[in-house]
């Protein structure tokens, strides 16, 4: 199915559920490092509704916080990094949009990230006051008194007891837990449309991840967001997602609801991350290692990508990269065994 | 090593300091020749050694002189019959508003080349910064002083070169004694902003869509500038030293110049007086170095 | 500070009997060598070495015929006297280049002597520890807590001006140098294999010393000794500029300077050409001494 079977298809989704808040086309990241140019996401198709939350899975260096940092154009100067493809968030592509308006209108306002280590993503020399309402002030959304009224309404919503009391504390002051807790606080203080959660809970403790997954689905209700969580746990994305989209070697590989994906995994690679899990909804710390590692990103294979760990590899496989089919409605899997040969 | 402890070896050293400041006056010959002409009668000669406790081994000296010392008797000026530590305190304001105006300078400059170099680490600024403060460093201090009496002073006549009459007579020799460290302190910020523009939160704080300007000079300068002000202590106590010379320089009404002076008139009250208590000062400016750490790093205030 | 480790590979087995061999750099980047200093130590060199014979006019030689001539690219200037005379007629070329050999010869003993006694404690501290370290590193802390000029001004007080006055001072100041960072190396040398071996198989503490210690401190012996260059001048410079250091008929760049201080409005170049040859001094041992303390230790390399 080419790009335009697919849009007619999701089409007639939205007919029913409306348009997608972010709609990701073709997405392509290529990066220019000493050693070559790496494509580290090369085509990726993605989209996400109001108040919906879509998980992206997948191992390490499979793309999934490229994709994220490209959405949001935050890859550092020195990667020369060239982004392609469109990025329609609220019927805007954000990659024909300035820098300046990046930063204004669209960090920190209506895309909002939280990153993975929370030890690490607060500044240690200032209050937790200052900062979560630092986005605040710099986006001309309250100042003074009003910013400080919302800076405790915000994070009393996530859950920090007594919060006017701590507003003069600093980050080390508080339990990992509660520190990600405040950096959620501080992204959603601006009431953003789109939020992008790169591994929240990796660096917590199950009981910690199972309050901040149930914070987030409290946020989501409250305030219709949608979000898009990037994990390799596929227990925490079970949880909160409602679709999830598998990601490898650069580009998307399945995308289902989440009882579609769990219960009838079409790509081969699902299923094996899913073979680790004994029952549906159980914890794993790490996914287990499938044989092999992934192809190189500077010069990627001409057909599948996974073709070289797969069981069920034929020679057709390793000559084309297998188009885009909708199996059902809302599961896209890239793979020749569904494309009936 | 606890705060105790560095408060003893502190203690250890002005002792020993005062031990070898003892020992070389002694070293310098017997003073009774400056004090008595020298036709002076031998039994005035004995009745003043005794008087003066000359006659006593060297270590009941020094334990008298130390005995002294504590109380602040240096014994008097011998050109001007006057405490010599009050002479030398009488000064010390003078050389402490030196020190602090050249500390400012440093600071001033290294900050922004710093903070800039690091921001635009590779670029022609970074490099140009590079060598401007290898330069610097090869200059030395009574040069720079030099230089810029002859520029500004005498080509365009802009500043004072001489003595402490206005806050302008403070501007010269606040650049010559600061303009030693800037390179060290340059490449302390630089080294430091390196670090923390790289650190999660401020990656974060670009993700909330702060603006660039702020997330610098704000948000990570205030990180950044925690290694540079820890060691201003040490600054300070270099700034304290290299004043000797400025202040010589610049006719500067300072406890260096003072000594300087006094070295020369070979009045050693004076000289013993004002080495201890700048010694006694350099121990303590760097001893203050210990203590900021918990001062300034609130992780570390609140344990 | 240099914080050099020195990596050694040779088996240990071998170098118990043959001593730790040092490791060999590779080929030589030529675009990295530091060519300032490499172009200035020798001219410094040849002036130091040449004596009299290269002087083109006498150092001392008054004529106030020619008093304040400006340097010769300049009106009035004469290229007999490239860079100009001073108030007493004298060719500052060849006094600067005379004053050449008097910084040189003072930087040799000063870093030989101080290095010798520095390092020699240095060894001992870090061998022995305990108490013996204890003792060495409190009279470095006592050393140190005296401003180094301060201590200079009160000996040089004691025991007159002069060179050996000059190089006194410079060796009790820069010995605290070696001994600090020798003790630290050979403490971390001291944990190697080979020097436990050399100990089990009965070599004598001072055959350690001499054939396992003292080869691979050459490396950051080398450093602290090119660094040395640049400050042992620039202090017998400022000693030399009060009046306590090198006196006259002998030139040094540091009296040229105290001089040409009295007459700044009649002939800037004799204030700013002296204080070149001390900057370019400095800055070339500044720069050698950082190159091969990267070429010594890639991982200290500042970015």
């Amino acid at each position: 199915m080419s790009h335009a079977d697919i849009a007619t298809a999701r089409a007639s989704t939205d007919a029913v559920r409306g348009a997608p808040m972010l709609d990701v086309r073709n997405l392509t990241t290529h990066l220019t490092l000493r050693r070559g140019v790496v494509r580290a996401v090369d085509g990726v198709d993605l989209h996400v509704h109001e108040g919906e939350t879509l998980g992206v899975v997948g191992e390490s260096g499979s793309g999934k916080s490229m994709t994220i940092l490209s959405i949001l154009r935050l890859l550092p100067r020195q990667t020369g990094a060239r982004i392609g493809g469109s990025i329609v968030l609220d019927g805007q592509d954000l990659l024909q949009v300035s820098e300046k308006t990046m930063s204004e209108v669209y960090r920190g306002r209506k895309i909002a990230m939280i990153s993975q280590d929370p030890l690490t993503s607060l500044n240690p020399v200032f209050t937790i006051g200052d900062q979560v309402g630092a986005p605040l002030r710099h986006h001309g959304i309250a100042r003074g008194e009003a910013a400080r009224r919302r800076v405790v309404e915000v994070l009393d919503s996530v859950r920090i007891p007594s919060p006017d009391a701590r507003l003069n504390d600093y980050p080390h002051q508080f339990s990992g837990g509660m520190r990600q807790r405040v950096v959620t606080g501080m992204a959603i203080a601006s009431a953003p449309r789109l939020l992008v959660a790169d591994e929240p809970t990796s660096a917590l403790d199950v009981t910690i991840q199972v309050q901040m997954m149930a914070l987030f689905r409290k946020i989501q209700a409250q305030t219709g967001v949608g979000i898009i969580l990037i994990t390799h746990d596929l227990g925490v994305a079970a949880s909160i997602c409602h679709r999830v989209a598998v990601m490898y070697a650069g580009r998307i590989v399945e995308t289902a609801d989440v009882r579609t994906l769990y219960k009838r995994p079409a790509h081969p690679y699902t299923q094996a991350l899913l073979n680790s899990i004994p029952h549906f909804g159980q914890k794993k710390e790490r996914l287990f290692a499938i044989q092999g590692s992934p192809p190189s990103l500077i010069d990627p294979p001409a057909g599948c990508r996974f073709a070289a760990r797969c069981p069920h590899r034929k020679p057709l496989c390793d000559d084309a990269y297998p188009p885009e089919v909708e199996l059902e409605s809302g599961h896209r899997v890239a793979c020749w065994l569904a494309s009936g040969t | 090593m606890s705060i105790a402890k560095r408060l003893l070896h502190g203690l250890v050293s002005i002792l020993g300091a005062s031990v070898i400041i003892f020992l070389i006056s002694r070293l310098s010959g017997d003073p009774l020749a400056l004090l008595l002409p020298a036709d002076a009668p031998p039994d005035v000669i004995e009745q003043t050694r005794q008087h003066l406790g000359l006659d006593q081994p060297l270590v009941a000296q020094y334990l008298k002189f130390l005995g002294h010392a504590l109380t602040g008797d240096f014994g008097n000026s011998y050109r001007w019959q006057e405490p010599a530590l009050g002479l030398i305190l009488d000064r010390l304001p003078a050389t402490v508003e030196l020190a602090l105006a050249a500390l400012a300078f440093s600071i001033a400059m290294a900050v922004p080349f710093g903070v800039l170099s690091a921001v635009h680490r590779g670029s022609w600024f970074d490099r140009f910064a590079k060598v401007f403060a290898m330069v610097g460093q090869a200059m030395p201090n009574f040069w720079v002083g030099l230089l810029l009496i002859l520029f500004f002073a005498v080509q365009l006549n802009w500043l004072p070169a001489f003595g402490r009459e206005s806050w302008s007579s403070l501007v010269l020799p606040a650049i010559a004694l600061g303009w030693y460290p800037v390179a060290a302190q340059t490449r302390i910020v630089r080294s430091a902003m390196l670090d923390v523009l790289d650190s999660d939160y401020i990656r974060m704080g670009r993700a909330m869509g702060l603006p660039e300007r702020v997330l610098v000079w704000k948000y990570a300068l205030r990180n950044a500038a925690i290694p540079l002000v820890t060691i201003l202590g040490v600054y300070f106590a270099a700034m304290l030293g290299g004043a000797f010379v400025v202040e010589v320089i610049f006719a500067w009404p300072g406890v260096g110049r003072t000594v300087v002076e006094a070295v020369f008139a070979r009045d050693f009250p004076v000289v013993q007086a004002g080495v201890m208590l700048t010694s006694v000062l350099f121990v303590l400016s760097n001893l203050l170095v210990d203590l900021s750490y918990s001062l300034i790093d609130p992780r570390i205030r609140h344990g | 500070m240099a914080d050099l480790t020195a990596a050694k590979t040779a088996s240990a087995a071998d170098s118990a009997i043959a001593g730790a061999p040092l490791r060999r750099r590779g080929a030589i980047a030529w675009g990295t060598l530091p060519w300032f200093a490499l172009l200035v130590f020798p001219v410094l060199i040849v002036c130091a070495l040449g004596g009299e014979l290269l002087l083109p006019h006498d150092p001392n030689a008054l004529d106030l015929g020619i008093a304040f001539l400006p340097p010769a690219w300049l009106d009035g200037g004469n290229w007999a006297y490239p860079l100009g005379t001073d108030n007493m007629g004298r060719d500052l070329l060849t006094r600067i280049m005379a004053g050449t050999r008097i910084s040189l010869v003072v930087a040799l003993y000063a870093i030989l002597i101080s290095g010798g006694i520095g390092t020699a404690a240095g060894m001992l501290a870090g061998y022995f520890g305990g108490r013996l370290d204890a003792l060495i590193m409190r009279l470095v802390d006592i050393q140190m807590s005296i401003p180094s000029l301060a201590l200079a001004l009160v000996l040089a007080a004691v025991l007159g001006p002069g060179f050996e006055t000059v190089v006194l001072v410079i060796v009790i100041t820069y010995w605290t140098w070696y001994a600090r960072i020798v003790r630290g190396e050979v403490m971390s040398l001291k944990q190697r294999d080979y020097v436990a071996l050399a100990r089990v198989a009965g070599c004598g503490t001072p055959t350690i010393f001499r054939r396992h210690l003292l080869p691979n401190l050459l490396n950051t012996l080398l450093v602290l000794a090119t660094l040395q260059v640049g400050q042992v001048i620039i202090f017998e410079a400022s000693l030399s500029f009060l009046g306590l250091g090198i006196q006259q008929p002998d030139v040094s760049w540091g009296l040229m300077l105290a001089d040409a201080r009295n007459y700044i409005t009649n002939a800037w170049w004799a204030i700013t050409m002296p204080g070149l040859a001390i900057m370019a001094t400095c800055l070339a041992s500044n720069l050698l001494g950082d190159w091969l303390r990267d070429r010594f230790d890639p991982k200290r390399r500042q970015l």
